[in-house]
């Protein structure tokens, strides 16, 4: 090899050194609902560190918090979020019929509905449970102060809402057993709407989101059972103590499936839909699910839901389509402007 | 004996008060005391349970009030900035400000097209700025003085960077500085003789920022061309000008005797041919607006156009100076004849502000605006000025006639202007303007132009 091979080696060499590798920094948005910061905070380290390791690129993800109906609107509004993980599917269905952002068949692009995890309502009590409550019932009694957020802004407050009926129903049912359907009958209705309307006389104090109700109820020292998120419950147990608060399971709640989709129009606008997939995707992997379930989310993969089995209590659960007939229904019915809960809290 | 007696007389108190022989007291008001303390408790505690709530709603609205004012607009009036519109996260504003300027003028001597002495609305302009997107500004500006309307500004800015901006639409042509000046900031009510020699507003697009912390400025700029002393809405020919300007204020910001001085070159190239309905030729006017100088009948410009300009502003406490030198060259022909002919102006404007206000090359804002009442006057400035436009000699006789304009016009002026606040402006000037030939008689006579101007800009 001459002298002159070896200098052209050297300087292709030189050259390819030089040439800047192809690695990018993406920013991505996730709009989510109010008591995920911990499980996000924790699962985007986790995919960061994947997605460099696999393509090499950074990927920075931001994160918005609040009431899921008032980041919902936030969106229709114009936040550009890459994705959106809310509390309840119809937040993302008026996402989808307003502004057109996706499909409207966007749950049934990722498995389970969209819904990488799913949660129930308990009841967060001070310790010692010195009101003695153990049931829905119980939150009637006078005396008894509730808090919950909103379910005109909040998700969690709707699915809180949704779960104190479907007691009032099955309620109705127990105390008419030779009653057919005695729990779809009118009478049913109107009892379920009494019991919630006494539980709403409860409420002292309405916050717009489930974190502000946590900071309420754990910080604030305000009322005597939080109608909480599971994992919030169990969060604010880790973190302030389990010498202050203890958590009450109900006889029935309700099965909550809080869903996730990409924003196809602003993820296509930005060139991230490729990684806004793969970090929905990654909810679904074990090391997501094991995130969630650490986060007292309720896993959906039965490795990891076998694995933190003993963290999660028995919880007898109804779903939003077998009691309400989904969830346009419900949020027709009882949420809109004017409808059944503006009735009772009597909001004009 | 007496300690009996005091244990006798303790024991008889006890007994009245019952404290002596509790088994003796009705069973029933120990534990009603204590009911009723338990009571009290219970009620303290649902006290401290009513103030903590009416402390959390009160926490909760101004939470709400917070976010809502975040995504509220803003709503200013001020006299600075005019009426504003902002989003709360100031991406997108619209001002609206406005300029009008009322005059009295009389001007003797000269000849020609000399208008009658007259008031008249020299200025009436609604001004319309903005931003889009936090990164677009946009400035459109009608003007409605002298009873009719025409655009002045009206153009889109990018702003990439403080240092790489892009502007696109009508806009001053970025040449001579005294032209550049807004026309409420001028020491003057007309500009100085040289300022026939630069072009007004042209069409086209530009490149322009601020580099070393705003100490150099640049502007390049493609644009159709504008005559000197004209605007230009669309082009004559399918040839365009280039025009550049570098300014520097290399002791901005330094407390130093040179802090207020700026230094500049502009220039500007393009190739203008004309035609007979469209000469592409300039008409200069007087400082009294009556024609200075004007190409014959059948003379075109036919070929490339050149201008320099080395110019100055420099202020230091209430004295201010600025001063350009213009070339303006061109080539012009008739019929079989062609020449390049190369006009040039020059002037020296200095202002003194008497209340000791800082001069500025913008207008001067009064430390105390006027309150006769409270005894204070805003802010009074002199100004002067001296200026010189020469015609090329080799212009006459063939390119223009030497008995009807002349080949030099030297310029005297002196004015006062009194700022009431940062939005009223009175000024009256006097100027005074030789001319050498001109006229069938020699020497154009000397015009005498008294311009007085009430002004308003919000």
């Amino acid at each position: 090899m001459n002298i002159k091979t070896w200098i052209k080696g050297i300087m292709l060499g030189i050259l390819v050194s030089a040439i800047p590798g192809y690695a990018k920094e993406i920013k991505l948005l996730n709009v989510s609902y109010d008591p995920t910061r911990e499980l996000y905070q924790e699962f985007n380290k986790a995919f960061a560190a994947y997605w460099k390791e696999k393509t090499g690129d950074t990927v920075v993800i931001n994160q918005s918090h609040g009431g899921s109906g008032k980041q919902a609107r936030a969106v229709i509004d114009g936040l550009e979020a890459d994705v959106v993980t809310l509390a309840l599917a119809y937040d993302i269905d008026a996402i989808a019929e307003k502004v057109k952002l996706f499909p409207k068949t966007w749950q049934s692009r990722l498995p389970n509905n969209s819904s990488p995890y799913t949660s129930t309502i308990v009841f967060l009590v001070r310790k010692g449970n010195p009101k003695q409550i153990k049931d829905w019932d119980d939150l009637i009694k006078p005396g008894v102060s509730i808090i919950t957020p909103n379910p005109k802004t909040s998700g969690g407050a709707r699915w809180n809402y949704l779960a104190a009926w479907a007691f009032a129903l099955e309620h109705y049912k127990i105390q008419h057993p030779d009653q057919k359907d005695a729990e779809k009958s009118s009478e049913a209705d109107a009892y379920a709407r009494e019991f919630v309307g006494k539980l709403f006389k409860n409420v002292p104090v309405l916050d717009s989101g489930a974190r502000g109700a946590t900071t309420t109820f754990v910080q604030r020292e305000i009322g005597d059972v939080f109608l909480s998120w599971e994992n919030e419950a169990f969060l604010a147990i880790k973190e302030f103590g389990a010498d202050k608060f203890e958590i009450v399971i109900p006889s029935l709640s309700i099965l909550a499936e809080p869903p996730v989709t990409v924003v196809d129009k602003v993820v296509d606008r930005r060139g991230t839909r490729e990684v806004a997939q793969a970090y929905l995707e990654f909810l679904y992997s074990e090391k997501g699910q094991d995130i969630a379930a650490r986060n007292f989310y309720r896993p959906r993969l039965e490795s990891v839901a076998k694995k933190y089995a003993e963290q999660f209590p028995e919880v007898k659960m109804i779903t939003i389509d077998a009691v309400f007939g989904g969830w346009q229904k419900a949020q027709k019915r009882h949420f809109d402007d004017g409808g059944v809960f503006d009735q009772i809290y009597g909001i004009k | 004996m007496v300690k009996v007696y005091a244990v006798w007389i303790v024991l008889g108190v006890l007994f009245l008060s019952g404290r002596a022989f509790p088994e003796n007291e009705p069973a029933g008001s120990m534990e009603e005391r204590i009911d009723e303390i338990k009571s009290l408790e219970k009620r303290i505690i649902e006290l401290e349970q009513q103030q903590k709530i009416l402390a959390r709603k009160w926490e909760i609205e101004q939470q709400a009030a917070a976010e809502k004012a975040k995504a509220s607009p803003v709503v200013t009036a001020t006299s600075k900035d005019g009426f504003s519109l902002k989003s709360a996260d100031g991406d997108f504003s619209l001002r609206f400000r406005g300029l009008i300027q009322a005059d009295t003028r009389s001007v003797s001597g000269s000849s020609g097209s000399l208008a009658d002495d007259t008031f008249t609305l020299r200025r009436v302009r609604p001004i319309f700025e903005g931003t889009l997107w936090k990164d677009i500004d946009f400035k459109i500006v009608p003007d409605f003085g002298g009873g009719s309307s025409s655009l002045q500004d009206a153009y889109l800015d990018f702003k990439f960077l403080p240092e790489f901006k892009v502007r696109a639409g009508r806009f001053k042509s970025p040449f001579g500085i005294e032209r550049l000046q807004s026309c409420s900031d001028t020491l003057f009510n007309e500009l100085g003789l040289p300022s026939n020699l630069t072009p007004n507003y042209d069409i086209g697009a530009a490149i322009f920022g601020d580099l070393y912390e705003g100490k150099l400025g640049y502007t390049l700029g493609v644009l159709n061309g504008a005559a000197d002393n004209a605007s230009i809405d669309s082009d004559i020919d399918n040839n365009k000008e280039v025009a550049a300007r570098l300014f520097a204020n290399p002791w901005k910001g330094e407390d130093s005797f040179l802090g207020g001085l700026g230094v500049g070159f502009a220039a500007t190239y393009g190739i203008k041919d004309g035609t007979s309905g469209s000469t592409y030729l300039p008409t200069y006017k007087t400082i009294g607006q009556a024609d200075l100088f004007k190409y014959a009948s059948g003379v075109v410009s036919d070929g490339a156009q050149e201008r320099y300009s080395p110019q100055l502003y420099y202020s230091y406490g209430s004295f201010g100076v600025l001063a350009e030198y213009i070339t303006s060259s061109r080539k012009v022909s008739k019929a079989a004849a062609t020449e390049k002919l190369t006009n040039k102006g020059w002037q020296v404007a200095a202002s003194y502000v008497l209340t000791g206000e800082d001069a500025t090359y913008k207008s001067v804002i009064p430390r105390k605006p006027v309150n006769f009442t409270e005894g204070s006057y805003g802010a009074w400035e002199v100004v002067a000025r001296f200026g010189r436009l020469d015609i090329d000699s080799d212009t006459f006789p063939t390119y223009a006639s030497s008995t009807s304009y002349p080949e030099t016009a030297t310029n005297i002026g002196a004015g006062l202007n009194w700022y009431w606040n940062r939005n009223v402006k009175w000024a009256l000037d006097y100027d005074w303007t030789s001319f050498d030939k001109g006229s069938t008689k020699g020497d154009r006579k000397d015009e005498h132009a008294i311009i007085g101007r009430v002004q308003l800009t919000f």
